[in-house]
């Protein structure tokens, strides 16, 4: 459990897109979202699935944990697709329970929604799979950069950000030491009715809050004290470097919306 | 204490509000007769101390970083964080109110009628942007057509804010009982910024 707070879903590796810079990653696939829209038959929405499945073969991702994240969602999955597939009625029949209608044009939006589903969840899971999420901070502050001109506190936000997720095993171990300490004196947070659970959140949330407030105050000294001045002239530990790696990953954006674009109706 | 520490030390304590919220979130349970979609958990209360101790920004800024951290963490079942979109509304329109409230009579019941006024305004908020933004935007992305966004609103999404907000409530005055000196002692501090 603690060692899942640390990194998230990040799983380390050394593939290819492990090794991409964040910024590349976060651009591809926030227009990836957008471009998904431009699918709008078999071959474009196979042209998706086959790249998106590459994507998964040289990200070197195990199935397993993309499939693990799927588990929330087969449901709404299973769901969408019948939706479809039962109650859309155009085109020939297909298969005739009697009762039962299957039409061909309500199996296809069927696959073709499901499809474009699972894509765009693979997509932003294999982004949060490949990438640490202080890289993803640190590329979201460089792309965020431009807003600081409309006087947007982006590098405070980026700060808020790394030492949110610096402490959160801290924090949570504290929760757990204090979730612990509570349940030596009697008090169950999981069972009981409704009033008591409530009444056992406050022991728990009391210390958690004046330890956080002293935390930040040893902190912001600490970091005062080593010169910390805000983000103007700020040197960095974590470079990030803009390779030939990232600019064949956006040219294969670009082929794939051309491709796209040809190739809908 | 001057100035530049106590804006360094109320970024650095926006962080750890966030990451507590954060790990709230986590402790999440739902509801029984409600959707899986709605589930009630107790991370508007960091929001809400950042905003009574440190002004109304700071409480936004733990709801947004809250979510952002939710969805690195979790990632979002449609690929695209409707969801977390949501939660970070539903967070903001429930902690403002609550918060000029309890700035104006800095008093427990005072804070009790601001989280009663919250809880109106993010059900009521609430239900009409799911029916005009979320609930469209559910239906787009999973390509379910239209169905009946009006029965859902009013016997889920209205309910459940009620009651989500009515919980809350509880857990906050209880705390505020404990915690009320340490809490205008913090205030007090911080808020000498400005």
């Amino acid at each position: 459990m603690m060692e899942k707070m640390i990194f998230g879903r990040y799983i380390p590796g050394d593939s290819f897109v492990h090794k991409l810079d964040p910024r590349a990653k976060l651009i591809f696939v926030f227009a990836f979202i957008f471009i998904v829209f431009f699918a709008n038959n078999a071959v474009t929405y196979g042209l998706l699935l086959a790249f998106t499945l590459l994507i998964i073969f040289i990200s070197r991702i195990r199935l397993y944990f993309l499939i693990n994240g799927l588990k929330p969602i087969v449901f709404l999955m299973i769901f969408t697709f019948l939706l479809h597939t039962l109650f859309t009625r155009e085109g020939a029949v297909i298969l005739d329970f009697g009762f039962l209608k299957i039409y061909e044009q309500g199996l296809k939006q069927g696959i073709f929604i499901s499809t474009r589903f699972l894509v765009l969840v693979f997509m932003t899971s294999i982004l949060t799979l490949t990438t640490s999420p202080i890289s993803i901070t640190d590329g979201l502050e460089v792309l965020l950069n431009p807003l600081k001109k409309l006087k947007a506190p982006v590098h405070e936000l980026a700060l808020m950000m790394s030492i949110s997720l610096r402490f959160i095993p801290t924090l949570m171990d504290e929760t757990d030491k204090i979730m612990k300490a509570q349940m030596a004196r009697g008090s169950d947070l999981s069972a009981g009715p409704l009033k008591d659970r409530l009444k056992a959140v406050v022991p728990l949330l009391v210390p958690l809050f004046v330890s956080a407030f002293k935390r930040a105050e040893d902190l912001a000294t600490a970091m005062e004290v080593r010169g910390y001045r805000g983000g103007e002239g700020r040197t960095r530990y974590r470079q990030l470097k803009w390779d030939y790696r990232d600019t064949i990953c956006l040219i294969s954006l670009v082929v794939l919306t051309a491709l796209l674009v040809f190739y809908r109706n | 204490m001057r100035k530049q520490n106590l804006k360094l030390r109320s970024t650095v304590t926006i962080a750890m509000l966030s990451s507590i919220s954060f790990l709230l979130m986590m402790l999440d349970f739902p509801l029984p007769w409600f959707p899986v979609f709605l589930k009630i958990d107790f991370s508007d209360v960091p929001a809400l101390i950042a905003a009574i101790t440190m002004g109304p920004v700071a409480g936004i800024v733990v709801e947004l970083i809250k979510n952002i951290l939710d969805w690195l963490f979790k990632g979002a079942p449609t690929g695209i964080p409707v969801g977390h979109m949501a939660n970070f509304v539903t967070g903001i329109l429930f902690i403002l109110p609550t918060y000029y409230f309890y700035k104006k009579f800095k008093t427990i019941p005072g804070l009790a009628v601001g989280l009663a006024v919250g809880t109106f305004v993010m059900s009521v908020g609430m239900s009409i942007l799911n029916y005009f933004v979320f609930l469209p935007m559910y239906t787009y992305f999973l390509g379910w057509g239209s169905f009946d966004m009006y029965e859902t609103i009013v016997l889920g999404i209205l309910p459940f804010n009620i009651i989500k907000g009515a919980i809350i409530l509880t857990v906050a005055i209880l705390l505020f009982r404990t915690m009320k000196t340490w809490i205008d002692k913090q205030q007090s501090t911080y808020l000498s910024l400005k």
